[in-house]
Parts: structure tokens; sequence; C-alpha cells
């Protein structure tokens, strides 16, 4: 034990002193395993910080001071909660009578009630027109209520006349008088004494008011909540007023859910699946720094060679030779958990204000999670003395005669090894198709694991493959590759690196252009690209019930956009609120008559949908809508609607032979009761239109034959051709129209959209690919260029022009680079693939998939673009002249 | 002269195999004593390093025994000549013989520490035996820091630190100029007529000249005595 504890304390010291007499090896060590600590540091901390703790939470919810907010829930039954009612609410044993106030008191005794109903939606009036806020009736300045609001300007509503907004809704042109819009369509004035901040909430427009300040737009009025003061609520004083039907959010049982029954049996999602993820994530990240870091470890322990030859010479065993090396790994790693430690958390407190500008809530207050960062620091220690291993074993092996007497001492590379790399690959590609195969994205993932793996033992065999290639290449590459060989421990975790980094980004980036592919395939444009619609829209504050007046739509329209080339847009009115409705269906007349079972013989097509306002419409075959005209450059549709035919579309080829159909006509009420249903028979032509092809209506009827079915037959939206709106006059189009007295909705066809954040994290992945590929092979290089400068200087002395080494250093940074990359596409095509089947495959109703599109000008840039790119930018900043080559100790 | 300190008997190592198998050393048997120091002289690839591998226990003989304070190397195994490497065998080469990550004091203090000796018990035993070599004010110094002269002598500490008594010498003088190399002879002769046994390959004559016998070797045999007596100089 003592010889094991001095054993160490001498490798400790020697490690410490070899790294301060090699500080630039040290660093580039020092920063590949430091940088991802210090990432996942501030990365932590500021998810931690974002997120609102249960404790932080309740402050939002209840302020600082009240114990606990109660609320009876109309519903005339008792309810069943977990201990925080957001988390779980099921419906208890029914009541006889409403909770009133004092049923209440009778279970937790006379306490101070601040009434303080849910928050609610209003419309108010903008100098872009109405929008919506979100409202809050309370008596904010109580002292109950303190630590919902902080009053940043003005002063607190005294009266009902009165209230306060926030920035958000200043931001949206709110003066010193706010308009709110009533149920009615009738408007009242307050005045605004005051701006404030919500505890939650930052870039949603808020109004605050006391009670019966703001209209109530829901039919059932203003919940009934109250804060209340005193002390905590117990569970059985909860359980009493659930059964009254009263929730209760007490900050005592809220915070402590573990230390309360849990009537509902509330789970959280998957914890082992969670666990796999993150001990997926965990392995990959390790992977990756260990070979980031291993050349730089593997060079510092040639250097050290003759080190620990003496130190054999002198009776160090085998094990203490392993342990110079490796106590390297320890005092670098200890450095960068530190460092690592300090600078994410330094990171995390400069960058929170950046985080709070694209967040919609505030954030918590700074937080940092210690027993997260403990592990994220051992995580650090961990990679850095792994990266070590491979170095220390062969450091203990090497031939201690052959070093002393100034031979290089490697041990011959095991045979073993390339074979288990094969085998592991092989292993690797079967979890793949077992994943494809429906094990799912984890086995596809652990596949990827296990691939890099075995590559990494394949490394070895192929960079001397390379060598045996370039007997025929030019000098530099020929130097360069030759020296690769010579240097296996240094070249191949950088090779490795490389590799693992292009295996990571081609697999993502396969996975993630298929998933875009399906997207892209699968989508269904609601109108010709680029076109607007215009159709009635639903408002909490309906003026008017009748029909849209589309004269004064349209002159809103032609105001915002001049110009703008119109189409009315006819078929089966709806009405904009209420229940009832016009049903129309298609039938074969032949089925019809046969009496056959519901829905038996219906015609239409698979799939259609558009925003057109009605998928039957009705038109002479005169100015057709440009979608419909789109799908059918034939010109049937006109045709047929001129020769006064009904079209109807259908996915069922055989129905295209049908010279007539059955318009089936099916009205409800306003309760929802059919009234008056009716069919007629009407002369039809049929289209067929495949399953998955966009139809943009299920038909269209000439107006004699909608006359005919009893179709009331009206304008239904309208079609705006190419209006050229950006999303902001979009946004104030639709305030307008908003503002109508019956209001409508404009939505503009801009095609597939991606989803702007999966774009952010493609992004964020291939620069932090490139950036580890570009560290990896850089830092390569530069070791290699210092272990081969007396090399090089032989090279210049028997008369290389000095650009040879600019040439050599070019040289070998691309044959790291590019044979790293190469290795890693191909490991990268094994998961890339596999996960193409779980993703897209029979994720839509259509039956297509799996989608599968390779990014090949990213694999190109990757694989190609960036070595030669490296290359290039070391061989320019390669000094071309060595100072003369003296003997490094 | 009772036991020898070290004891080669019929020593041969043969490098590589078949066609292309060289004989480093044939049926060797040669014996140090303490007090005694020993050249071993021949011309280059003779074998005079693989002798001073074999007798350090750095490699093993392919057949024949080699025997240091009663002990045979090839029956102690890897963890035992390590043991002896620390407690029994000190070398000295001819450059880069320290390690440059360690004061003066340290390096010499190393077989100590591996041995798991306490630090400063290591480091007494250490300041001890640089004094007597003169050079105690040098312990806190780095190799870099340091002439070659000096860290031979401090090479010489290291291999006499302890209660080791047998001293390997690879031609430490082989990077020194001519005064310095006389110094650390001198320093060498003077340990073994302290008690050390000490085994120095040269290729010198001069320096053969400290020793009390001369071992010849070529071709990995040693020659007769009588066939070298001839070179041996007067001593000091």
């Amino acid at each position: 034990m003592r010889r094991w504890l001095t054993g160490w304390r001498v490798s400790l010291r020697l490690a410490r002193r070899d790294l301060a007499r090699h500080r630039g090896r040290a660093i580039i060590a020092l920063v590949m395993v430091t940088l991802p600590v210090l990432a996942v540091v501030g990365a932590d901390v500021l998810m931690q910080t974002a997120k609102v703790s249960a404790t932080e939470g309740m402050d939002r919810r209840l302020g600082t001071v009240a114990t606990a907010r109660v609320e009876i829930l109309d519903t005339l039954t008792g309810v069943v909660q977990a201990p925080d009612p957001l988390n779980g609410l099921g419906s208890g044993e029914p009541l006889s009578r409403p909770t009133s106030v004092g049923d209440i008191e009778g279970v937790i005794g006379h306490r101070t009630m601040l009434p303080m109903p849910t928050q609610t939606t209003e419309v108010v009036r903008t100098p872009h027109g109405k929008e919506t806020m979100v409202g809050t009736q309370l008596d904010a300045s109580a002292p109950l209520a303190r630590g919902l609001f902080r009053l940043e300007s003005g002063r607190w509503p005294a009266t009902p006349d009165e209230v306060v907004v926030n920035k958000a809704a200043r931001d949206r042109g709110v003066g010193n008088t706010l308009t709110a819009v009533q149920a009615d369509g009738t408007e009242t004035t307050r005045e605004v004494v005051g701006t404030v901040a919500d505890a939650t909430v930052r870039s949603a427009a808020i109004v605050v008011g006391l009670p019966g300040s703001l209209p109530v737009l829901d039919d059932a009025g203003p919940s009934q909540a109250w804060l209340v003061d005193g002390p905590p609520i117990s569970w059985s004083q909860l359980e009493r007023l659930n059964a009254l039907g009263v929730t209760v959010t007490d900050r005592q049982i809220a915070t402590h859910p573990g230390d309360y029954p849990d009537p509902l049996q509330y789970s959280s999602s998957d914890s082992g699946t969670t666990m796999q993820v993150v001990a997926l994530i965990v392995v990959m990240a390790l992977i990756e720094v260990v070979l980031l870091a291993g050349p730089a470890f593997a060079v510092g322990a040639r250097k050290q060679q003759r080190s620990i030859a003496l130190l054999v010479a002198s009776g160090g065993t085998p094990a203490q030779a392993r342990r110079v090396i490796l106590a390297g790994g320890v005092v670098l790693g200890a450095i960068a958990a530190v460092v690592g430690v300090v600078g994410g958390i330094g990171a995390a407190w400069l960058l929170q204000p950046l985080v709070q500008r694209f967040s919609g809530d505030w954030l918590g207050p700074f937080d940092v999670p210690w027993p997260h960062l403990l592990a994220v620091a051992a995580f650090g220690l961990l990679s850095a003395l792994t990266a070590c291993v491979v170095p220390a074993w062969i450091a203990s092996r090497q031939d201690v005669v052959a070093v002393l007497a100034g031979r290089r001492g490697d041990p011959k590379p095991g045979r073993a090894f390339p074979v288990l790399g094969v085998v592991l690959f092989a292993v690797g590609i079967l979890m793949a198709f077992l994943g494809a195969g429906g094990h799912g994205e984890l086995t596809v993932a652990w596949s990827a694991v296990v691939c890099v793996l075995g590559m990494v033992l394949l490394v070895p065999v192929v960079v001397s493959w390379v060598a045996l290639v370039a007997g025929r290449f030019p000098l530099a590459i020929r130097f360069a590759a030759r020296d690769a060989v010579r240097h296996r421990t240094r070249t191949t975790p950088a090779v490795a690196a490389v590799a693992a980094t292009v295996a990571g980004v081609v697999a993502l980036g396969i996975g993630t252009s298929s998933d875009e592919r399906e997207n892209r395939e699968t989508y269904q444009p609601s109108l010709v690209m680029g076109d607007a619609s215009v159709t009635p829209s639903y408002s909490y504050v309906s003026v008017d019930d009748g029909p849209t007046d589309w004269s004064q739509v349209e002159d809103v329209v032609r105001d915002r956009v001049p110009g703008a080339r119109i189409t009315e847009v006819a078929g089966v009115a709806q009405p904009v609120s209420g229940d009832s409705w016009t049903d129309v269906q298609f039938r074969d007349p032949a089925a019809a008559t046969a009496a056959v079972d519901e829905g038996q013989g219906e015609i239409s097509p698979g799939t259609w949908g558009s925003t057109l306002g009605s998928d039957v419409l009705v038109s002479d075959g005169g100015r057709l809508p440009p979608l419909v005209t789109a799908a059918d450059p034939g010109g049937d549709v006109a045709r047929a609607l001129r020769s006064g035919r009904a079209v109807v579309f259908s996915s069922d080829r055989s129905k295209a032979a049908l010279e007539r159909v059955t318009v089936e006509v099916q009205p409800t009420d306003d309760e929802g009761q059919p009234v008056d249903p009716h069919s007629v028979d009407v002369p039809a032509t049929v289209l067929y239109r495949a399953e998955d092809a966009a139809t943009p209506v299920r038909a269209i009827l000439p107006p004699a034959l909608a006359q005919r079915a009893g179709i009331d037959a009206a304008v239904v939206g309208l079609d705006v051709e190419q209006p050229h709106l950006s999303k902001t006059a979009q946004k104030d189009l639709d305030a307008a129209l908003q503002d109508l007295a019956t209001p409508a909705t404009v939505y503009v066809e801009r095609g597939y959209e991606a989803d702007p954040m999966a774009r952010i994290v493609q992004w964020v992945l291939a620069a932090l690919g490139a950036i580890l590929m570009l560290g990896g092979t850089l830092t390569a290089s530069f070791l290699a260029l210092s272990d081969a400068r007396p090399d090089l200087a032989t090279l210049q002395a028997v008369g290389a022009a000095p650009r040879t080494r600019r040439a050599v250093a070019a040289a070998y940074t691309f044959v790291v680079g590019f044979v790293g990359a190469v290795l890693g596409m191909l490991v990268g095509f094994v998961p890339g693939l596999a996960i193409t089947w779980p993703l897209t495959a029979e994720s839509y109703a259509d039956g297509r998939g799996p989608y599968l599109e390779v990014p090949w000008l990213m694999i190109a840039v990757v694989v190609l673009g960036l070595p030669v790119l490296t290359a290039l930018v070391v061989g320019l900043f390669t000094r071309s002249r060595l100072p003369m080559a003296t003997r490094i100790g | 002269m009772n036991t020898p300190v070290l004891h080669l008997e019929g020593v041969s190592r043969i490098h590589g195999s078949g066609e292309l198998a060289v004989h480093a050393l044939r049926e060797v048997s040669f014996e140090a004593y303490a007090g005694e120091l020993v050249a071993v002289m021949g011309p280059s690839g003779s074998g005079k390093s693989t002798l001073l591998t074999l007798a350090g226990g750095l490699d093993e003989p392919t057949s024949g025994r080699v025997v240091v304070e009663g002990t045979d190397l090839t029956a102690a195994g890897a963890g035992g000549r390590a043991r002896l490497r620390r407690t029994a065998i000190g070398y000295v080469f001819q450059d880069f013989n320290l390690i440059p990550a360690l004061t003066a004091a340290e390096n010499v203090s190393l077989p100590l520490e591996l041995d798991g000796a306490p630090s400063r018990a290591a480091r007494a035993a250490a300041a001890t035996a640089l004094d007597e070599l003169g050079i105690g004010d040098l312990a806190d110094r780095f190799p870099d820091e340091m002439s070659g002269g000096q860290q031979q002598r401090v090479a010489i500490a290291r291999a006499i630190v302890g209660q080791r008594r047998l001293i390997l010498a690879d031609e430490p003088t082989g990077a020194l100029d001519s005064v310095t190399g006389e110094d650390i002879l001198r320093l060498l002769r003077a340990r073994c007529d302290a008690g050390a046994a000490g085994v120095l390959v040269t290729h010198e004559p001069r320096h053969a000249a400290w020793a009390d016998r001369v071992v010849y070797l070529r071709d990995g045999v040693v020659l007769d005595d009588e066939d070298a007596g001839e070179t041996v100089g007067a001593r000091r």
C-alpha cells in the first residue's frame, strides 16, 4: 500500500513537471478535455437557470406571501388532485349543490381570501386592429398578491376603470388608454396607470385590473378562485376541499409532492429510456473526447519514453511506468475539470441575458446544480484518464534496452485488435439492422457507438494500407503517410477522432435530411405557392353573426395589397359560429339505389385540403381558384363545369366511369340535430386522383346543380394571387381583418417551411462537427510537426526547398483528415441508413416511406472540402524554415 | 573477496532466430567482487552493452545464469529484477542519464521512492549521496541546469544511493570532455574502494586503466585475460 502511494507520488510529480516543461502539448490536451466540460457545464447551468424549480414555480403562481390558492370548479362534482393540481386532476363524487365560500371556510377556517380568477383572454384594440392579450383580474397591490407582478412604473389600479399592462403590451402600441372589446362587440376604455412585469411571462402582452375591470368573454364568467393566507393547508383539509369540488394549490404540499400520497398515481415519462439516452450521450461524448485528447497524450508518452526507461532501469515496475503516463491524465483531467466547471459557470453567467432574449418566460434565478457539475467534472477526469490508457499500456511494454540505446522501443501491434475491430463492426451493422427492423432509434444509436469502437480498432490497419499505396505519390504525401504509420499511437486517435465526428455528422445528416424529405414530400399545399386566401374567422367578440360582408373584406385587402388579383370562391356556405352545419356527400347512384349501408359507394379523394373556405365549391367554370386549375392541367374541370356537369374527385379509379352521382345533403341545426336530409342525382364527371395526391376540394358543382341539390351557395373565401406579403404585413392585415364587423383571417401559402428550431439544431451540429474535425486534424498536425523536426531538418540538409516543410505539414493534415473522413463516412452510413426506417417509415397514413435522402453536398464538404481546407490552412501557416534542429530531450 | 556481487555463468544472448540470429554474447562467464572495478572493453558490436543490460536484469539471457548479490535474476522474475534494480543495482549511462522533470535530489531518491521509502527518508539518503560526491549544493537543480559532469555525478549518486553495491556504468564519460571524464572515473573508483562492485563498459584504454581488471569482449566472446593484459596500464 505504501509503495503504491509513494509510487503515485513520484508519478504525479513526474507528470506535473513534464506538463509544465511541455506547455504547448499540455495545453492541447487540456483544451480537448476542458472545452467539452465547459460547454456541458455552461449548458447545464443555463438549463437549470431557465428551468423553474417547484419552489420558484410556487412563487410565480402564488406570489411570495400567499399560502395557497383555492378554486371552486363549477362542475358540481368533487375532484381528486395530485399534490400539485397542474400535475393531475380527476373527478370525484357528484355534489348536490354548488360549493360556497362558506363551505371552504368550514374546512380551513376564516382566512383572508383575495379573489384571483384564472387568467382570461382579452381582445384589445391596438393601432394595428384587434389583438388578444392575457387578462388578470386581481387587486395586484394587495399584500397577499405580493410577488405576482412587479410595478415598473406608474401606480397600481385603484378603481375598476384603471388597468396596468406589461412591456409587451406597450410594444404593441398600448398607450395611456386601453380599449377592451366586450363579448357583444361593444368597447370599453380603461385608463392605463402603470407598467408591470409578470412573474412568469415576458413576451406575451398582459393586462391587469381590479375584478370587474376587464370583460369576461368566456360564457362561464370569471372562475371562482382565491389566494389565501394563514398556516399551510393540511393533506386532510385538501381532501375535504377536493370532495367539495375545490382544487388546492398549497405551497407546502405542491413543493413536496413525495411527502403526500398521489391518488392519481401521476407518473413521469419513461425514466428507463431517459437513462439510456443519457448513457448514450455520455458514452459518445467520452469516445469523442478521448479520441481528441488521445494524440497529445500519445506524443507526451513518446516524449517521456526515455524517462520511463530510466525509471525502469532504476527499478520501476511496469505498473509504475504506466502510472507516470496515467498520472499525466489525472493531472490534466483535474485541471480540465476545475477550469471547465469554473469557466462553464462563468460562461453561463455571461450568456444568461442572451438566452433570456430568446425566451418568452422569465428565467429562474441563476442556479448552479452542483451534483450535476460534479458528475461533469468526473467525466472530464475520466476522459483524460481514458485517453492515457493506451499510451500508458504501450509505455509499460516498451523495450527499455532499445530506448536506452537511443532506438525506438515500441511494442509490436497486436494482431487481435483488428480482428476484434471487424467483429465489433459486424455487431454494429447487425444492431443497425435490428434497430431498422423495429427495435427503434435507441438500438440504432447504440449500433453507432459499437461501429465507431470497431472502427477505432481498424484505423491502424487502414493507415498502414494508405502508407503502402502512398509509395506512388509525391514526396510530401509519401512522407506524411509513412510518418503516420510510424507514429501509430499518435495517428490512430487523431484519425479516429475525425472519423467518429464525421460518422456522427453523416449519420445525423442522413437522418435529418430524410426526415426533412418526408416532411417536404408529404406536405400538402393549401393554395398555390405564394397565394393568399381570406376566410371568415371565429372571434372571441362576435359582433355580427350574419354572413361575412365580403365587399368590406375585399376593401381591406385591396387597401393593404394594391392591385391584388382577387378571386371570389363560392362554395357550400357554413355558418361561422354555432353548431349548425351542412354536410354534403357524393355517392355512386347504383350503390344508393341498392340501399347499401351508410358510407358505401361514397366518392371522395384520398386526401384533400385547402384554405379556400369550403371543400365543396360552386362554380360555372369561369374563374376557378388557381389551386384547382393548377391541379387540373388538362382543363377537365372547367370543361365539365361549363357543360353543366358536377366535378367529383375520387381516389377509386373504377368510379371514374360514372356519368351521374348522387348528391346527399344533410343539414344540421344549432343543436347538431339533422333536419330535412335530401338527395338528388346529377350528371357528373368523376376525376381520378391518386390516394396521396394533393387534391384541393372534394367536388365542384355548377350553380344550377347546386340549386337543384338545395345547397346554399355563397362566397366562402377569397383567393388573392401572389400578394407578396411579408409575415409582419400578414399579421397587420390579419389584425385589420379581425377588426371588421364580420371578422376574417388571412393565410399565405409559403410552401413547406422547415421548423426553424430543427434547422438551428442542424447548423449547430454541423458547426460542432466542423470544429471537432478541425480541432482533431490541426492538433494532430501540430504534434506531428513537432515530432518530425529532426526528419525535416535532415530533409532540409539534403537540399529540400523550404516549401517542402509546408507541403509535408499540409500533407499530414490531409492524410489524417481525409482518411478519417472517408472512414467516418462509411461508418456513418450504417446508423444513418438504419435510422431512416424508424424515423420515416409508416409515420404517415399514406403508406409511403421510408424516405431516404443522403445529403451528398454536405458529405462532400465534410469528406473532401474540410480536409483540403485544413491542409491549405496548415500549409499556409506553417513556418517554412526551421531553426537548426537540436537534440530534443 | 568472498562471494561475488555479480556473477555471470555461461551467459549467452541470441537476438532473433534462424538465419537472422545474432549471437550478442556466447558463453560469457564473469565475476565482479565488492571493492573491485572491472572494465569491459571491446570494439563496437562486441556485446559490451548487452552484458551490462543482462547484468542489470533489463534483459534476460538465452542461456546461462546471472546472479546479483546471491539472487538468480532469471528465477527472480520481472518483479524481482525490478526490486533488485531498486535495491542492489545502480546504472550510469553515457547521456540522457537523468529524468529531466526531476531535480537532482529527486533523481537520486527515485529508486528509494519507487521502493516505497517515506519521502523524508528518501530525501535524506539522496542528500547524503550527493554530499559524498561533493555536489550537495546542486540538490534542487534540474538536469538541464547542470553541466554534463555534474549530471554524471548525480547519476553516480543515484547508482549508489541506499544500500546498493553494484554499479553498472555504460560509457559514463562518452559525452564529457577529458578532464571531467577523468573526474567521473576517479569518483567511480572511489566508490568501489569504499566497498561497491563496479562494472565499467568503455572503449578507451585510458579509462580502463582505472580498473582492477579488464575483460575483453570480441564478437560476444570473452578473450583470455592474458591476451588482454598488455593494455592494462598503471592504476591512478
